[in-house]
């Protein structure tokens, strides 16, 4: 356990590995580390750009597609209105029609059945008068009875 | 020494004795009449300063090539690749991570480029070394010993081989280098010379010694600031060193002396030992990362330290 010249050629020997590791070990280890640890930040930056740029994009896209929705909703209730306006445009003009028709029908037929009794009323007391005259021969005559026959006529 | 039969103390010694090499200078008194280099553990005391620890020095740069190995093949072979990290290029970067993260605490805003390496040198290294305490304590010498003992011994009549070697056990062979103080005080010494080299590149000479001498009692006691100053100086790298010897061999002997439990006692103190053994092993983990941390924690706060110009 003496000291002798062993200390002497352990600190050459420690100076020798230390100037080793000093000139080319430390420095490349350390340097790949530097650049992984760059790299690394690097991503996890760019990493949350695209974080950022994707919720922005999905905000312009909720955005986009909330005026979509409220777009189409409102053209839908346009149309809605529209068709029902339409609808009863047509129903009531059907309506007015129908009731036109209706009446012109009736009119029409109110006329014919007075034309057809005025008619019938004519033939009728014709017929009258014709068999009257017949059976009474000249004693009855269409002028001297003129009174009788209007009144038959009224009554019929 | 351990030639006969091994006993507590020789055993103890034994694992506390580094395999150590030297030139072994004339000296007439002793009968030598030619210097030579040898590893003879009796030749030790005739060595003088200029003798080295070859097991400490062996371990310490195989584990220092180990760190570098490890961290050079967990590098990606494309650096530019985008591939993401995976195994051993996660542990490093963990490890990297960790340094840089202790170096930005004690260094603040300060551009050294050399801190960092330098703190992960430590650390990995010192860890490396340290857990070198936690391999069984006869596992690797006792493996050493019979090793040298089959490829130079000289047990036979003939004497060829290695003269000292006569047994697997005369041959000392110590695995944890930070256990040997010449280690821990070695890398302190370094740290030493770059705090000093810094703070007179940094501060600029003037202003380092003008720190050295001028404090804390200003001009007029040069000497004594000179005197104070230079123990606080001084202090600084032996006690980092000695630290992590310390609680390194500490550690050891402790190892050392429950294994003598298993050897030279009763079947139930051996089992104790035993339990003892893995406990201490336990907790011996945290102690090994612990000061290999610390010693990092020192080398980069001497450091940051070598960087303050101090206001006075």
């Amino acid at each position: 356990m003496n000291i002798n010249a062993t200390l002497l050629a352990q600190a050459v020997v420690m100076i020798v590995f230390v100037a080793i590791c000093w000139r080319y070990i430390y420095p490349p280890i350390l340097a790949v580390m530097q650049e992984r640890e760059k790299k690394i930040a690097d991503g996890l930056e760019a990493a949350k750009k695209a974080d950022d740029s994707l919720e922005e994009a999905k905000l312009a896209f909720d955005k986009e597609l909330n005026q979509a929705k409220s777009e189409a909703a409102e053209i839908l209730e346009k149309a809605n209105n529209r068709a029902s306006q339409i609808v009863n445009d047509a129903s009531s003009k059907a309506e007015v029609e129908a009731e036109k028709i209706m009446s012109s029908a009736s009119t029409a037929i109110e006329n014919e059945t007075n034309k057809a009794k005025e008619e019938l009323r004519q033939q009728m007391s014709d017929i009258i008068i014709d068999t009257t005259q017949k059976i009474l021969g000249d004693e009855i005559s269409k002028e001297k009875h003129e009174d009788i026959l209007k009144k038959a006529a009224e009554e019929l | 020494m351990a030639k006969d039969v091994m006993t507590t103390e020789t055993y103890i010694n034994h694992h506390l004795t580094n395999l150590t090499c030297g030139k072994v200078g004339v000296n007439e008194d002793a009968g030598i009449y030619n210097s030579f280099w040898t590893c003879d553990p009796y030749m030790v005391d005739k060595m003088g300063f200029w003798a080295f620890h070859v097991d400490s020095l062996f371990w310490s740069i195989l584990l220092g090539a180990f760190f570098i190995g490890v961290f050079k093949m967990a590098m990606p072979k494309d650096m530019n690749s985008n591939s993401a990290p995976s195994g051993a290029q996660n542990f490093v970067e963990m490890c990297i991570e960790f340094v840089e993260d202790n170096v930005q605490s004690l260094f603040g805003s300060v551009k050294n480029t050399l801190i960092a390496p330098l703190a992960l040198t430590v650390f990995v290294w010192i860890l490396l070394m340290n857990l070198m305490d936690l391999v069984p304590v006869d596992f690797l010498p006792v493996l050493a010993g019979h090793i040298a003992y089959a490829v130079a011994g000289s047990g036979g009549a003939d004497g060829g081989g290695v003269e000292w070697i006569t047994s697997p056990e005369s041959f000392y062979f110590k695995v944890v280098p930070t256990t040997d103080p010449n280690i821990t005080l070695g890398m302190a010494f370094a740290v030493f010379i770059l705090t000093i080299y810094y703070s007179i590149t940094v501060k600029g000479f003037k202003n380092f010694i003008a720190e050295l001498t001028l404090h804390p009692f200003g001009k007029w006691l040069i000497p004594v600031n000179f005197v104070l100053e230079m123990v606080n100086f001084i202090a600084k790298p032996i006690s980092l060193g000695l630290r992590l010897f310390g609680n390194l061999y500490a550690g050891e002997m402790i190892f050392i002396l429950i294994a003598l439990m298993l050897f030279f006692s009763s079947i139930p103190i051996g089992m104790l030992g035993f339990g003892l053994h893995l406990v201490w092993a336990l907790f011996h983990i945290l102690i090994v990362a612990l000061q290999a941390f610390i010693f990092m924690a020192l080398t980069i706060a001497y450091l940051a330290m070598a960087h303050e110009t101090e206001e006075h």
